[in-house]
């Protein structure tokens, strides 16, 4: 048998990303020379408001990323699928790197703005971050064990529970608005100028493109993984 | 008919392996069937899943035709004798003690312990013993639910002849043969000829089966007195001291730091009830201080076949932190019962809470590389948000 199969070369994952990551490159770049400027009356520091081009597309981004480990987690759980454990892995690791994305970004902002980066009160603050805690404690507490049925149940069973903090986390600065301003798309308010929403929509979807295809070739690459454990397994059987 | 212990259609999967597979058995009033075979053959595994230490993919554990496990993640705690391959057994358990809390009732523990050679031990932490006489604890505890029952008892042993002496495990394969004229079901995992020798049946792994005709023994009922409640958590709390020491001391620095920091005169609105309120905070995140004595030789996986809830002393922590709180607030701005009864349920509620998380990962193979600690900062969240309403 061969320990090379042509799926193991497949790398769409990694093109896909390479397109959103081009794509979040040029977010940025609008973001920062072209989108226009916001009024300087409403904002206490109007130039930090364009991080804004990141750090709204990088926490929808999480939101995707945190939607798929559930799916992930849940299917894993329910029906035993190594697919769904594949998931799991690459879509907690995609979920950990858009987060980080995001709370770097709110902080920088929220420092500027606010005057502190952070607010230990504001709910949908803290609900974020946990989630990201969450994907770090998945992503590093699940390298710290051997691969198994029990560090599977134990992490998908996290992964499931933690999702509860998605729908907290959304529906948070509509419920409790403390710190972090409301939401400025898709409301009848309508705040947002035409040019800003067409260099959100392009970060917005950079942003699903990159984690959309960060999560298939960490898929194939935990499928890598496996594989080569299962061999060594086979080699040492056979070394017996 | 179904037997006392049943095991239906089992599959079980652990690491990377299926150990079990759709594999059944049962185990009869008065029947003692012996599990033979080469280490990790699956002896263990059918010892724990019987008992529900270990979820199943298919099928169910039942005992006295009670539920302890099925596939669908249902669960019960069905009476029923217990020694695994640990000791399960922690070091500041009192011998004594231990074997009254597994009979459940209280009766003439001295008698029973003279009988294994351990009556003078009676008063004796268990990390006092030596390693034999602390198996021997462990197996008394498999043993006791059923020597003190008129009725059938299902009696699960995991290698219980490891580390005895020649003595004690003819003594143990008398007590097997005694139990078993009794009615009581016997399921044990054993290489030992003397229990070998006992056994009505000897399943040998992969699933050969012999049976053989068993002289009966003679069951000597040991009489029991009045239930009795265990509170396991609470007595080692109080004889290890070990919440004063580890979420007490943490709280105490808590408060320390912060007089050193911020003149406690100039605290006003919503910094000073943060600076009452996070003493309390600080000790609850410290966790569940019998959680960390419960890791001690697996004792928590014994203890929860005996009770849902994880061994705790959340009576003490709500004394701890409203003490806390009560300390923090005298300091400032002096009596403040509202104050006191918010530190003291934020505090215990905290560490019910990192104790549940920390509980949730000891399936796994190393259950303290996790870093439950990372998942600690939600718990700010609640503690903000009462610090606001209490302000406000």
């Amino acid at each position: 048998m061969s320990a090379m199969r042509a799926s193991d070369m497949n790398i769409k994952g990694e093109v896909v990303a390479m397109l959103g990551f081009a794509g979040a490159a040029v977010t940025l770049w609008l973001g920062m020379m072209w989108a226009p400027s916001v009024s300087i009356s409403a904002f206490k520091a109007p130039d930090a408001q364009r991080i804004f081009y990141w750090h709204v597309p990088s926490a929808w981004a999480a939101m995707i990323a945190f939607g798929l480990l559930f799916i992930g987690s849940i299917y894993w759980f329910f029906k035993r699928s190594d697919w769904a454990w594949r998931l799991h892995v690459a879509s907690s690791e995609a979920g950990l790197a858009t987060g980080l994305m995001c709370v770097w970004s709110g902080c920088i902002w929220g420092a500027a703005e606010w005057g502190v980066p952070w607010d230990w009160t504001d709910v949908r603050l803290n609900t974020f971050a946990i989630l990201t805690l969450l994907s770090l404690y998945l992503v590093m507490g699940r390298r710290s064990q051997p691969d198994g049925v029990e560090t599977r149940d134990t992490f998908a069973a996290f992964g499931m529970f933690g999702f509860a903090l998605v729908p907290l986390t959304y529906i948070a600065t509509r419920l409790w608005q403390i710190r972090h301003p409301g939401p400025v798309v898709a409301t009848s308010e309508g705040s947002l100028n035409s040019d800003m929403s067409i260099v959100l929509f392009l970060g917005a979807i950079s942003f699903t493109t990159l984690t959309v295809g960060y999560v298939m070739a960490g898929m194939r690459l935990t499928k890598l993984e496996m594989r080569l454990e299962e061999l060594q397994g086979q080699y040492e059987e056979r070394m017996k | 008919m179904m037997g006392i212990i049943d095991l239906s259609e089992a599959t079980v999967l652990r690491g990377r392996s299926k150990v079990l597979d759709k594999w059944s058995i049962s185990v009869n009033s008065g029947e003692i069937v012996c599990l033979a075979g080469e280490n990790g053959c699956g002896k263990s595994t059918v010892i724990e899943t019987a008992s529900g230490l270990i979820p199943l993919e298919n099928g169910s554990a039942t005992i006295s035709e009670q539920l302890v496990r099925d596939s669908e993640g249902r669960r019960g705690r069905p009476n029923f004798g217990l020694c695994l391959q640990d000791d399960c057994v922690m070091g500041d358990e009192i011998v004594g003690e231990r074997i009254l809390d597994a009979a459940g009732f209280d009766f003439d523990v001295q008698g029973l312990l003279k009988n294994w050679g351990l009556d003078h031990r009676i008063h004796d932490r268990v990390a006092m013993l030596s390693g034999g006489q602390r198996r021997k604890v462990a197996l008394l505890s498999g043993l006791v639910p059923a020597m003190i029952s008129e009725t059938p008892v299902a009696v699960l042993l995991d290698e219980p002849d490891s580390g005895l002496d020649d003595d004690s495990i003819k003594n143990l394969a008398d007590t097997l043969r005694n139990l078993a004229a009794g009615g009581h079901a016997i399921l044990v995992s054993s290489h030992d000829s003397r229990i070998i020798e006992v056994s009505h049946r000897v399943i040998r792994f992969p699933f050969e089966e012999e049976k053989f005709d068993q002289e009966k023994g003679k069951f000597t009922l040991i009489g029991k007195g009045n239930p009795r409640k265990s509170n396991v958590g609470h007595r080692l709390n109080q004889r290890t001291l070990s919440g004063l020491a580890n979420n007490g001391i943490a709280g105490l620095l808590t408060l320390g730091a912060m007089l050193a920091l911020l003149d406690p005169t100039q605290l006003e609105g919503r910094i000073l009830t943060a600076f009452i309120l996070a003493p309390a905070l600080t000790a609850g995140l410290c966790g569940n201080p019998i959680h960390r004595l419960s890791l001690e030789n697996r004792a928590y996986a014994w203890w929860s076949t005996k009770s849902a809830i994880p061994q705790n002393a959340i009576i003490h922590s709500l004394i701890l932190c409203g003490g806390l709180t009560f300390l923090a607030s005298m300091i400032t701005s002096g009596f403040n019962w509202q104050l006191i009864l918010s530190g003291a349920i934020l505090g215990a509620a905290t560490e019910a809470v990192v104790g549940l998380l920390s509980n949730a990962t000891l399936r796994l193979a190393r259950p303290n590389a996790v870093m439950i600690r990372l998942l600690t900062p939600i718990l700010i969240l609640p503690w903000a948000l009462v610090v606001d309403t209490l302000t406000a």
